[in-house]
C-alpha cells in the first residue's frame, strides 16, 4: 500500500507539470484553434531565464520566477502580436506551419542564449518529509503545492472573472460573444500571455526538479498534446484530470509493470480512454 | 647592375628557400556530440583533440619522411546520431578530403560509422564508444582506445561480489547495448560468487525522474544499486535515492566528473557512490601526464575536462606516431598497420595495458586498467585496481564473429 501511495505521489509532481503545459495549450487551442507547438520551448526559455537570474546574476529565487513570470506575460503578448495575429483569419494551416517554425526560432535562441548544457535551477530545498512511510522530498512537495495552487488560481479566474467568461464565450462561439460586447481582439492576447505564464512555471518546476537542456521543450509539449487529448481538446478541467492521470500513470507503469515501456504503458492507457470516450475524460461530445 | 642581379638571384633563393621549408597542412577530422544529451562526453573529447593537436602543432608539427606537417581540426556534430554521424564521417571524407577522423564518444553512432568505413580510404580512431562489437569486425582501418563494456563489467561485478552483496538491483539505460552487455558481464561474475541481480530496471536517455524505479528498488530490499547510464541521468539516480531514503552501498558506470554530478546533486547526496570503470582521469591518481593534462584543458577552456576525455588526446597523439612509422599522410593501409604495431606513446594520459607490447591488440582495441573509485568529500577518488586481464580478453575477443 505505502508503495502505491509512493508511486502516487511520485506521479503526482511531474503530473503537476504536465498539467500547467495542458493548461497553457488547451486555453491557446480552445480560442484560437491553434496548436501551439512552441509552448514547450517558451516553457524552457522561462526556466533557462530563472537559473539565469539566479546563477549569474544572484537573484533570490523567488524575485527571479517573478521576473520570469512578468517576462512571460509580455513574451505571451509579443508572440500573439508578431506570430500568430497576421495569420489569424488565413487558413489553419498558415497557423500550423507559424507554430513550427516559432519552436525551431526558440528553440535556437534557448541554444544561442543559454548554450547546450544541462541546467538545474539551485533552490537549496534539501529536507526530506516521511508522511506515513511515504518519502516527499521538500522541492517535490512545493512543486506539487505550487501547481495545485495555480491549477486553483486559474480555474477562479477563468470561472469566476469577467475576463474569464469573455475567454470561455470566445471560446464557446466567437460571433455570439462579438454580439455580447467582448472585445475578441484583446482576448488572444491575454490567453498567450497568461499560457506563457504557465509555461514559465512549468519550465521553472521541470528545471528545478529535474533539468532543463534542449529537446526537453519538444519532449514536454508532446507529453502537453497527449494531455490535451486525453483529458479533451480545449477543456480545462480535462487538462487538469489529464495530466494527473498521465502523471500517475507513467510512474505506477513504471513501478509495477516495466520501467521500459513506462510511456508506451501510459499511451496504452490514453488510447483505451479513448476508444472509450473519443471526446476525451472530460471533453464534449 | 651585378648587385641588383645578385639581389634579385638571393631573393629568388631565399623565396625558394622559404617555399622549401613551407609547412604542410593535415586536416584531421573529428566526429562526435558536441550538442546534446551525449556532448557532456563528446564535446570534451572534440576539444581533447584541438588541445593535442595545438600541443603538436607548437612542437614543429608532425614529421613524415622530409616534411612537416600542422595539424588542422575539422569538428563536426553528429549528436550521438547514427545518421548524423554518418553523415558527418560523409562529409568529412567526401568534401574535406579528409583521411583520419577521431572522435567517436558514443556507441551508437559510432557502430553506424563502423558499418562502412572499412570500404574507404579512411582511418577511424575511436574514442569513449564503449560497444564491444566496435572492434569485433575485424575491421583493418579502426583501432579503440577505450576498452569495450563488459571486459569493465566483468571486473566490477568480481569487485561488488568481494564486497560481500548477494541482491544487487540494477537500474541502468539498458536499451543501450554496451550498458546491457557490462550488466551481462558483472552479473556474470556476481552470479559466480553466489549473488544474484534481484531487478533490472531502466530508465531512457532523456529521462530525468527516476522516482518510480527508485521506489521499486526500495521495496524489494537491495543490499546495493548498480547504476549505468550517461552521467546525467545518473547523478538525478543519486540524488533521488537519497531522497527517497534509499541507504544502501550505490555502485555506478558513468564516468563523469565532479563538476558534472555537482550540477545535479549535492556533495553530501553523492557521498559514498563508486564509480566501477576504466582507470580513466581521476587528478587525484593521474599520472604526470594526467595531472598535465588536466591544467592545461583547465587553462585553455576554462573547465575542467571530463574523465574520459584523453581517449581522444591519446588517439591524436597515437596517430601521430603512427603518421610518422609509416612515413605517409596519404596511403591510409600503412598508417592503419603502423597503429596496430604502436607501442603505447610517452604523451599518452590513460594508463594503457599494451598487448603483446603494443598499444593496440590484433582487433584494433586498447585495454586500460579498470580501476574502483569513490566520492569521497566532493572528489572522486581512486580506491583500487579492479582485476584487469587484458590479454585474456584480447583473446576471448578474437573469438567473437
Amino acid at each position: 500500500m505505502i508503495e502505491i501511495l509512493q508511486q502516487i505521489v511520485n506521479g503526482l509532481a511531474i503530473g503537476g507539470v504536465y498539467v500547467l503545459i495542458a493548461l497553457g495549450l488547451t486555453t491557446v487551442f480552445g480560442i484560437l484553434g491553434i496548436a501551439h507547438f512552441a509552448h514547450g520551448s517558451v516553457s524552457m526559455f522561462g526556466g533557462y531565464l530563472t537559473f539565469f537570474l539566479v546563477a549569474s546574476l544572484g537573484f533570490p529565487l523567488l524575485l527571479a520566477i517573478l521576473v520570469a513570470l512578468l517576462i512571460g506575460l509580455v513574451l505571451g503578448v509579443l508572440i500573439e502580436w508578431l506570430a500568430y495575429r497576421p495569420v489569424r483569419n488565413a487558413s489553419h494551416i498558415n497557423a500550423f506551419i507559424v507554430a513550427l517554425g516559432l519552436t525551431m526560432m526558440v528553440e535556437g535562441l534557448n541554444l544561442e542564449f543559454f548554450g547546450h548544457e544541462q541546467v538545474v535551477i539551485p533552490t537549496n530545498l534539501s529536507r526530506i518529509f516521511d508522511i506515513g512511510g511515504v518519502t516527499i522530498p521538500e522541492l517535490r512537495l512545493y512543486v506539487i503545492m505550487a501547481a495545485a495552487l495555480l491549477i486553483v488560481a486559474m480555474t477562479l479566474f477563468v470561472e469566476k472573472t469577467k475576463t474569464g467568461q469573455a475567454i470561455r464565450a470566445v471560446a464557446e462561439n466567437r460571433d455570439a460573444a462579438i454580439l455580447m460586447g467582448v472585445n475578441v481582439k484583446t482576448i488572444p492576447m491575454i490567453v498567450f500571455s497568461i499560457s506563457t505564464a504557465l509555461g514559465v512555471c512549468a519550465g521553472v518546476m521541470v528545471g528545478s526538479l529535474f533539468a532543463i537542456a534542449p529537446g526537453i521543450g519538444q519532449w514536454l509539449v508532446v507529453k502537453g498534446f497527449a494531455v490535451l487529448i486525453l483529458g479533451g481538446l480545449g477543456s480545462i478541467p480535462g487538462a487538469i484530470v489529464g495530466g494527473l492521470v498521465l502523471g500517475v500513470t507513467e510512474a505506477l507503469a513504471a513501478g509495477f509493470i516495466s520501467s521500459a515501456y513506462k510511456d508506451v504503458i501510459a499511451f496504452v492507457v490514453m488510447i483505451a480512454v479513448l476508444l472509450l470516450r473519443p471526446q476525451g475524460l472530460m471533453g464534449k461530445s | 647592375m651585378k648587385l641588383g642581379v645578385s639581389f634579385v638571384t638571393a631573393a629568388m633563393m631565399l623565396a625558394g628557400s622559404a617555399a622549401f621549408a613551407a609547412e604542410k597542412t593535415l586536416d584531421i577530422g573529428v566526429s562526435d556530440a558536441l550538442t546534446g544529451g551525449a556532448a557532456v562526453y563528446g564535446l570534451p573529447q572534440a576539444n581533447a583533440v584541438k588541445m593535442a593537436a595545438d600541443e603538436i602543432n607548437a612542437k614543429g608539427g608532425i614529421k613524415v619522411g622530409e616534411d612537416s606537417y600542422k595539424l588542422n581540426v575539422i569538428a563536426y556534430d553528429d549528436q550521438a546520431n547514427p545518421t548524423e554521424a554518418t553523415n558527418a564521417v560523409r562529409k568529412l571524407i567526401d568534401r574535406d578530403g579528409v583521411k583520419f577522423i577521431l572522435g567517436f564518444c558514443c556507441s551508437g553512432a559510432t557502430g553506424a560509422v563502423a558499418s562502412f568505413i572499412a570500404n574507404e580510404d579512411a582511418v577511424m580512431l575511436v574514442g569513449n564508444a564503449a560497444e564491444r562489437s566496435i572492434t569485433t569486425r575485424e575491421i583493418p582501418n579502426l583501432v579503440r582506445t577505450r576498452p569495450p563494456a563488459d571486459y569493465t563489467g566483468a571486473a566490477a561485478g568480481t569487485f561488488v561480489a568481494q564486497k560481500g552483496h548477494k541482491k544487487v538491483a540494477v537500474l541502468g539505460a539498458l536499451d543501450v547495448g554496451f550498458y546491457a552487455s557490462y550488466v551481462d558481464a558483472f552479473e556474470k561474475e556476481l552470479n559466480k560468487a553466489g549473488g544474484e541481480i534481484i531487478t533490472r530496471e531502466s530508465f531512457g536517455l532523456k529521462d530525468r525522474d527516476m522516482t518510480p524505479q527508485l521506489t521499486k528498488i526500495r521495496e524489494l530490499n537491495p543490499d546495493a544499486i548498480l547504476v549505468v547510464g550517461y552521467v546525467e541521468p545518473a547523478a538525478f539516480i543519486y540524488r533521488q535515492a537519497t531522497e527517497l531514503g534509499i541507504d544502501v552501498p550505490r555502485y555506478g558506470f558513468t564516468s563523469g566528473s565532479e563538476e558534472q554530478f555537482l550540477r545535479v546533486a549535492t556533495s553530501e547526496q553523492m557521498e559514498g557512490v563508486w564509480d566501477l570503470r576504466p582507470t580513466e582521469l581521476t587528478l587525484l591518481s593521474a599520472s604526470e601526464n594526467g595531472k598535465a593534462y588536466h591544467a592545461n584543458y583547465t587553462a585553455k577552456y576554462g573547465i575542467a575536462p571530463s574523465p574520459s576525455s584523453p581517449y581522444a588526446y591519446d588517439q591524436t597523439y597515437a596517430l601521430k606516431h603512427a603518421l610518422e612509422a609509416a612515413g605517409t599522410v596519404e596511403d591510409t593501409a600503412a598508417v592503419a598497420a603502423a597503429l596496430r604495431e604502436l607501442p603505447v606513446p610517452e604523451e599518452v594520459v590513460m594508463q594503457y595495458l599494451p598487448v603483446g607490447g603494443k598499444m593496440f591488440d590484433v582487433n584494433g582495441q586498447a585495454y586500460t586498467s579498470n580501476g574502483a573509485f569513490q566520492w569521497q568529500g566532493g572528489n572522486w577518488v581512486f580506491v583500487q585496481d579492479l582485476p584487469s586481464d587484458a590479454e585474456a580478453y584480447s583473446k576471448f575477443l578474437s573469438t567473437i564473429d
